[in-house]
């Protein structure tokens, strides 16, 4: 906006001068020298005779006005205070210059005709021949400068009052003729400007009477000088600041009312004068050039231009806009504009003054807060001129219309500076404004949207970098200076270039000799931008710029600027790591090559460290090699760089893993570091000096040290896999990095190939030893790059990496790490040595059993150890248990609860190191299955560290089983001794009287004989030695029992072998007799098997000869459920005699001697029938069959017998007959049998119908004819089925014939019998 | 006499961690060689395309302290000077869609253009210079766009092979480019598709 003519641009505020006081600044002269000097020698002077006033109240008030001057106000509608008045103040001391009122003529210029007086003009006319305007100008802008410097609206006089009495009417006298004679002054010059006097009083205020006289006084100088009341104003003295105050504000008030009244007038007679409709005449017609004069349109442009000044001045901005834009489109109408030929230097003047009411409206839209319409009118401006310029003159593509558009912008930028738009203040951080209500809903270009002043800069920079570029397209001959090149070229070039604000091509970029400095224009430029955005936090914009500008400052080999304006951006903004790689690319280059030109060797090394990494795009001819960084770089001292971690995106990464969770202190754990390199693919290898792994825990660090490698460890691809051993670090050899105050750490000092080449991975295995319990955790990886030149040392940080922990097993194989936090391994504290063992612990113990178990304590510690025990034993009600330790007594445990018993801390002495300490647990046998836990712990302390217990804990399942399982079957067998008979008097017991209860009597009642046969299987998971068998019959007042037991054990006692899951039989016969035979009712019987076995030694020998020692013998009883015998039902008994021996061997194995007793019993005597049979009857195979039905109730009972004949077998004997039993008694029927026919007919097809053939026989029984089929045929014999059919005749029930004996079966349709075969 | 019309200029993803996903680049009418090429470099477009960044945290702060600004829909961000101009969007997983629009990038000639270019400048000795009728864009014009580019984005993710915390991780830092051609090609799509007045893409 500087560019532009002085004051052509500045607000049109009312122009008040004060005049007699003493100023402190020259800006009497100031304003003069401002006079062109044409127009000094003419200017009106206007003097006071008075000396100027420096009274201290002349002063302070005349520091008030001026401290009230608003030419720097904010030219905006708003205003924070709203203002009465708006003045412009300059102040003279006793003269002032103004600009002549009329043009005198030019010198020797002769008046055609003496009579007709010439109409001489204002000097700032196209009409005066001296104007710079004549003929056809349109607005000389030093007009806008007349009435904004040079002309006041008010003339504001001071003059003092005094107070003595004698010299007051010589100086007010003074006073009167001053004003009247600067009153004469003014009014010679013709300017209209307003007089207003202000006069100081020295008159105290106190006193009434003295005011009165002031007024008098006062009245007397207006009066004098025919002021009017309003432009006469009293100060009185030694008031207060406050009254001063109120005084002047009053004051300024009323002299504003003049001031807008006086530019009233202006602007009345501007309209008036355009209203006439023609164009005035020269004073002296033209001559020279075209001798073209204004035409009517351009005089209309320049009423309608000061129209729109005063109203501006008035602060009508609305008028003010209207009239500007009357004058914009007339001025650009095809009138004007149009018909001004480019080359003249009206065309510019033209746009000069297009460019000033433009910018006058856009102040008047931002006066109004009409942005968007403002941004607008700037754009429309903008687009208006372009067209003009392309038509009319010489185009937009050249360095003065981007000048121009660069100008244009900061116009805007400074325009809205000059409004202060409080919306766009830093603070709001707004970047632009909504449109204005009227613009709402229009489609609005963005750029309409007025944003801040930044964006203005901006883009001034960017047509300031066009400008450039239009500029070094000038051609070689126009850029030498006229002087230097041949006049034909001068004059070729004369009109060829726009120089509209803007220099000559020879200016704008001279051949040999610095011209205009675009760069500094552009970086100053884009730096206010950057101001701008930097203010309102856009700081990537804000970089945007600054990359730009840092660009335009090494252009200039600007270096150092370059280095501080990037080196923040690139260490402190996120474009790296954020990924915006073209921006950091181009950042990091250019603060690469301004680094280097500065020779600062530090940010050159980072620069090109971090330039490495492969993400940036590659540029050619680049050594890509960071031990080369410094050759073009002069140091002084060799440069140590550091890089902190997340400082930058390093090309190397890291990363290191711990292959297990958790490790124990004293064992060492598998670790890996792995660092990968992702630089660009030609770059050089980099070679680490030596990389320090940093821990936090049981260990400070690990160091491994560059050691060139021949023959390389194991590549595939891209990775190298070594085993690095490591080893302690020995004293005097201190890494640097390690700290001084971590004294006692432990360092590990390794050595590797640490040549990283582009896309390498490089795989160390390490094995870290473990010392103290806690958790250790790998934190940093520092790598140090060493070359003679420099030292680089890069620090990073070991991040946790989630689910991607990759172990490598070789080069190209890796397996996933399962735990999460693969940086840290917690170690666990030392394990305790003590181990416990049981030397002989099976799988099952058996119930019935003393158990014993024997366990080795044994101290694996170094040391000896005080060893103390804890037992526990766990289950269902566990036992109770002995623990004896050698060289201890022994120690009971107690029942801590129902499930638990346990021992606590059983002294067991001190356990010499490896030696161990057998300890021998007793339990008393259990008698049900159960399963326990027993748990021992040893509790130890070692001399090395008595404070410390050491715990080792060993659980042990107990099982306990029952060896063995039985089944139980009572058979009944028949008496063999007669029944006692109820009707014979000696068996009638007289139950004793008194005493000898003790013994009782033999029993006097009925005996029955049963058979036990017992089965019993072990279910012991080993052979075990069954001794014994035995039962246990539990008394029973009603019946006494006696029994003879038949097994097949051994009679030694050496036992048997019994394996497991094999079943044994064992069976016993009962004798059971009642008391009294008055006793009829049912007897019970509880049985106990008793099983008398032994564990089989392992040294035993297996046919177990030998019988065990009693010791070793268990007892288990297995209780029988009970049975009950006798009853009154009456019984139906078989049992069977053999004739024939031959045939019974074998079969009945189990048979023993005693039991074939009832062979030839006899039976009872009652039963005469048949009682002698022909036993003796050769080799016949007869068999006896003896029904004997017993009647053990008190009733007389009647039986049928009915025997049906069979073609199986023979039989002798009734086949009918009836049977009657007293009251308790049993009577026998005897049938002798005898196989018929052959075996093997009997067997087969044919016995169906042998059997159908003797139906006949036997008609009356239905089921007669199956019989035959059912038959069943041993190799020796058969079982015949006989249809025996016992019915009680009273009742007509069939009773059940129950075998009593051997070769007697209860089959499935009834009664079975065995009958050897025949032959 | 020709007149332009906008046009999408560059298209740009930006993700959680401020990181660049995508950017889709168009070229523009060029008048002086009557051709279509960017108006812009890549480097230069990803300056912008970071720029909108600050616009993107000032406005969250606003918003923020408003309460409004839930539909994520962020308007016009700032002009980046007369020509181009940046909208954004931002979804509620702290996605970013970024468009850059070029006022003058489309050229319309013929009828079209002669209703608008009413102006006085019809000697046709420049074709370069813009009609004062130039179309600007309404509020809201952007919103077919934001909303093809979002569909695109959805559709994306819904692949399940694409890992969103690849692109842009929890930890916070950086993240890879989206490199699905089905993805740009739907971006260049919606880019070339748009017009203003566009109300589906």
């Amino acid at each position: 906006m500087d560019e532009y003519p002085e004051g052509s641009l500045d607000n049109s505020i009312p122009f008040l001068l004060t005049f007699g006081t003493r100023t402190t600044e020259a800006s009497d002269s100031s304003s003069v020298s401002a006079l062109s000097h044409a127009l000094k020698d003419e200017a009106i002077l206007i003097r006071s005779e008075l000396e100027p006033l420096e009274s201290d109240q002349a002063r302070a008030v005349l520091r008030y006005i001026k401290d009230r001057d608003a030419s720097t106000l904010p030219c905006s509608a708003r205003d924070s205070v709203p203002r009465r008045y708006r003045f412009r103040v300059r102040s003279a001391e006793r003269s002032i210059l103004l600009p002549p009122r009329r043009a005198r003529l030019p010198e020797g210029y002769e008046p055609p005709s003496p009579t007709q007086p010439l109409v001489l003009h204002s000097p700032y006319s196209p009409l005066s021949p001296i104007s710079t305007l004549y003929p056809d100008g349109l607005i000389d802008p030093n007009w806008l400068r007349k009435h904004q410097d040079f002309i006041p609206s008010v003339l504001l006089c001071f003059y003092s009052l005094v107070a003595d009495p004698t010299l007051s009417t010589l100086c007010d006298n003074q006073i009167k003729t001053d004003i009247n004679n600067i009153r004469a002054l003014l009014s010679q010059s013709g300017y209209k400007t307003r007089l207003a006097v202000v006069l100081l009083s020295e008159h105290g205020s106190s006193s009434h009477s003295s005011s009165d006289g002031v007024q008098e006084r006062v009245e007397i100088i207006r009066r004098g000088c025919g002021l009017d009341s309003k432009a006469l104003f009293l100060v009185p003295a030694g008031g207060s600041q406050e009254e001063l105050e109120r005084v002047a504000e009053n004051m300024l008030t009323t002299l504003y009312a003049v001031a807008i009244d006086y530019y009233r007038d202006l602007g009345r007679h501007s309209r008036k004068k355009r209203s006439r409709g023609i164009a005035p005449q020269p004073t002296v017609p033209p001559t020279s050039g075209t001798s073209q004069t204004l035409s009517l349109a351009g005089w209309n442009v320049r009423y309608d231009f000061k129209t729109a000044v005063f109203a501006e001045y008035r602060l009508e901005m609305d008028v003010a806009l209207r009239s500007y834009e009357l004058a914009y489109e007339n001025l650009l109408s095809s009138e004007l504009m149009e018909l001004i030929p480019s080359w003249s230097p009206r065309w510019n003047e033209g746009r000069l003054l297009a460019d000033i009411i433009a910018v006058r409206c856009l102040r008047c839209l931002l006066w109004n807060g009409q942005h968007s319409a403002a941004a607008r009118r700037w754009q429309f401006h903008r687009e208006r001129l372009a067209d003009l310029v392309d038509r009319r003159a010489r185009g937009t593509s050249n360095y003065s219309w981007e000048a121009w558009e660069a100008r244009w912008a900061v116009v805007m930028a400074d325009l809205m500076d000059r409004a202060g738009i409080p919306e766009l203040s830093p603070p709001s951080t707004r970047l632009y404004l909504p449109p204005e209500k009227s613009a709402m809903g229009e489609r609005l270009q963005p750029w309409e949207l007025l944003h801040h002043k930044g964006y203005w800069y901006r883009l001034a920079a960017t047509h300031v970098q066009a400008r450039r570029a239009f500029a070094r397209a000038i051609p070689d001959d126009h850029r030498r200076s006229p002087g230097d090149s041949p006049a034909t070229l001068v004059a070729k070039s004369a009109f060829a270039y726009d120089t509209y604000m803007c220099p000559e091509p020879y200016e704008e970029y001279p051949l040999r000799r610095p011209g205009v400095d675009h760069g500094r224009m552009i970086i100053d430029l884009l730096m206010r931008a950057r101001a701008e955005f930097l203010e309102r936090n856009q700081i990537r914009l804000a970089a945007e710029v600054a990359l730009d500008c840092a660009r335009e400052l090494a252009l200039a080999e600007d270096w150092h600027n370059v280095v501080e304006l990037l080196r923040p951006l690139w260490k402190d903004l996120p474009f790296r790591s954020e990924g915006w790689t073209a921006i950091a690319e181009s950042l990091t280059w250019g603060l690469r090559a301004a680094a280097a030109q500065i020779d600062d060797a530090e940010l050159v090394i980072l620069a090109d460290w971090a330039l490495l990494s492969r993400d940036f795009a590659k540029r050619p001819n680049w050594h890509y090699d960071i031990s080369k960084s410094l050759e073009d770089v002069e140091v002084s001292s060799k440069p140590s760089v550091s890089i902190r971690d997340g400082q930058f995106q390093s090309f190397i990464s890291a990363s290191f893993l711990f292959e297990s969770e958790e490790g124990r202190a004293g064992q060492s754990v598998r670790s890996q570091l792995s660092i990968t390199s992702n630089a660009q693919p030609e770059s050089a290898p980099v070679v680490l000096g030596s990389v320090y792994l940093s821990f936090h825990g049981c260990l400070d660090g690990v160091i491994l040290r560059h050691q060139k490698n021949e023959q390389s460890a194991p590549t595939r691809g891209k990775t190298t896999l070594a085993t690095v051993p490591l080893t302690r670090q020995a004293d005097g050899d201190p890494y640097p990095e390690k700290s001084a105050e971590d004294g006692g750490g432990l360092t590990l000092i390794g050595s590797a190939d640490l040549t990283l080449r582009p896309g390498q991975t490089l795989v160390f295995n390490m094995e870290i030893p473990l010392r103290e319990p806690g958790e250790t955790r790998a934190d940093t990886l520092t790598l140090h790059v060493g070359c003679d030149d420099f030292d680089l040392r890069e620090t990073i940080t070991l991040q946790e990496r989630g689910s991607k922990n990759s172990w490598h097993i070789s080069p190209s194989r890796t397996k996933l790490l399962a735990h999460p936090h693969p940086l840290a391994v917690r170690v666990l504290p030392r394990p305790p040595k003590m181990e416990i063992r049981c030397p002989v612990w099976k799988e099952q113990y058996y119930t019935d059993e003393p158990i014993e178990l024997e366990f080795d304590i044994e101290n694996g510690e170094d040391v000896e150890a005080l060893a103390k025990l804890d037992v526990v034993l766990f289950g269902e009600k566990p036992p109770s248990f002995t623990v004896s330790v050698p060289g201890q007594e022994d120690h009971v445990s107690s029942n801590v609860r129902s499930e638990e018993t346990r021992l606590f801390a059983a002294p067991m002495g001190t356990i010499a190191s490896s030696q161990s300490l057998p300890i021998r647990l007793r339990l008393p046998p259990i008698d049900r299955p159960s399963g326990y836990d027993l748990t021992l712990k040893v509790i130890y302390f070692l001399p090395t560290n008595p404070g410390t217990p050491i715990s080792q804990n060993a659980v042990f399942q107990l099982n306990v089983v029952n060896p063995f399982e039985a089944n139980y079957e009572l058979l009944p067998r028949l008496h063999p001794d007669p029944w006692p008979s109820l009707f014979d008097p000696d068996n009638v017991v007289i139950p004793p009287l008194g005493g000898d209860n003790e013994n009782p009597p033999n029993p006097q009642g009925l005996s029955q004989t049963w058979c036990l046969v017992t089965r019993y299987a072990s279910f012991a998971a080993e052979p075990l030695r069954v001794t014994d068998v035995d039962i246990v019959i539990h008394p029973s007042p009603l019946a006494s029992y006696s029994f003879t037991k038949r097994t097949d054990l051994p009679a030694s006692g050496a036992g048997r072998l019994v394996p497991p899951q094999t079943i044994q039989e064992a069976a016993f016969d009962l004798v059971a007799k009642k008391a009294t035979i008055d006793d009829r009712s049912h007897a019970p019987l509880d049985v106990s098997l008793i099983l008398r076995w032994a564990r089989t030694d392992a040294g035993a020998d297996k046919d177990g000869q030998e019988p065990p020692t009693p010791e070793k013998i268990n007892t288990t009883t297995l209780p029988i459920p009970r049975f009950s015998i006798f009853g009154t039902e009456p019984r139906v008994l078989a049992t069977v005699s053999h004739h024939h021996q031959r045939h019974r061997r074998g079969r009945y194995h189990r048979s023993q001697p005693g039991s074939g007793s009832d062979e030839d019993y006899n039976p009872n005597p009652e039963l005469e029938e048949d009682s002698d049979d022909g036993d003796d009857d050769g080799n016949a195979p007869f068999v006896t069959l003896t029904i004997t039905i017993e009647n053990a109730s008190t009733h007389f009972l009647t039986f049928g017998l009915a025997m049906e004949p069979s073609e199986l077998f023979a039989f002798s004997g009734p086949k009918q007959t009836t049977i009657s039993l007293l009251p308790v008694s049993r009577r026998s029927v005897r049938y002798r049998l005898l196989a018929v026919g052959d075996g093997s007919d009997g067997s087969g097809g044919d016995a169906g119908g042998v059997g159908a053939g003797k139906k006949k026989d036997g008609a009356k029984k239905e089921d007669g004819e199956d019989l035959g089929g059912e038959e069943e045929e041993e190799e020796e014999g058969i079982w015949v089925r006989p249809a025996l059919v016992v019915r009680d005749k009273y009742f007509q029930k069939v009773l059940r014939v129950i075998g009593a004996s051997e070769g007697v079966r209860a089959g499935k349709e009834g009664l079975e019998v065995w009958l050897p075969r025949l032959g | 006499m020709a007149t332009t019309i906008p046009s999408i200029a560059c298209l740009g993803v930006i993700g959680r961690n401020n990181n660049p996903l995508h950017t889709s680049i168009f070229p523009s009418y060029d008048p002086a060689t009557n051709s279509f090429r960017p108006v812009r470099t890549p480097l230069q477009f990803s300056l912008i395309l970071s720029s909108t960044l600050d616009v993107f945290e000032l406005r969250a702060r606003q918003n923020a302290a408003a309460g409004v600004g839930l539909t994520g829909d962020f308007g016009l961000l700032h002009a980046v000077d007369d020509r181009l101009a940046a909208y954004g969007f931002e979804t509620n997983t702290g996605t970013r869609f970024v468009v850059i629009v070029d006022m003058r990038g489309r050229r319309v000639d013929g009828a079209a253009a002669a209703a608008a270019a009413q102006t006085g400048a019809a000697e046709g000795s420049s074709s370069k210079r813009v009609a004062h009728a130039a179309t600007g864009l309404r509020e809201g014009e952007m919103r077919p766009v934001f909303k093809a580019m979002q569909a695109a984005y959805i559709q994306l993710m819904q692949n399940p092979f694409f890992e969103p915390d690849e692109h842009s991780p929890p930890t916070g830092q950086g993240g890879k480019r989206i490199t699905s051609k089905k993805f740009a090609e739907e971006m260049r799509r919606i880019g070339e598709g748009w017009t203003p007045g566009v109300v589906n893409l």
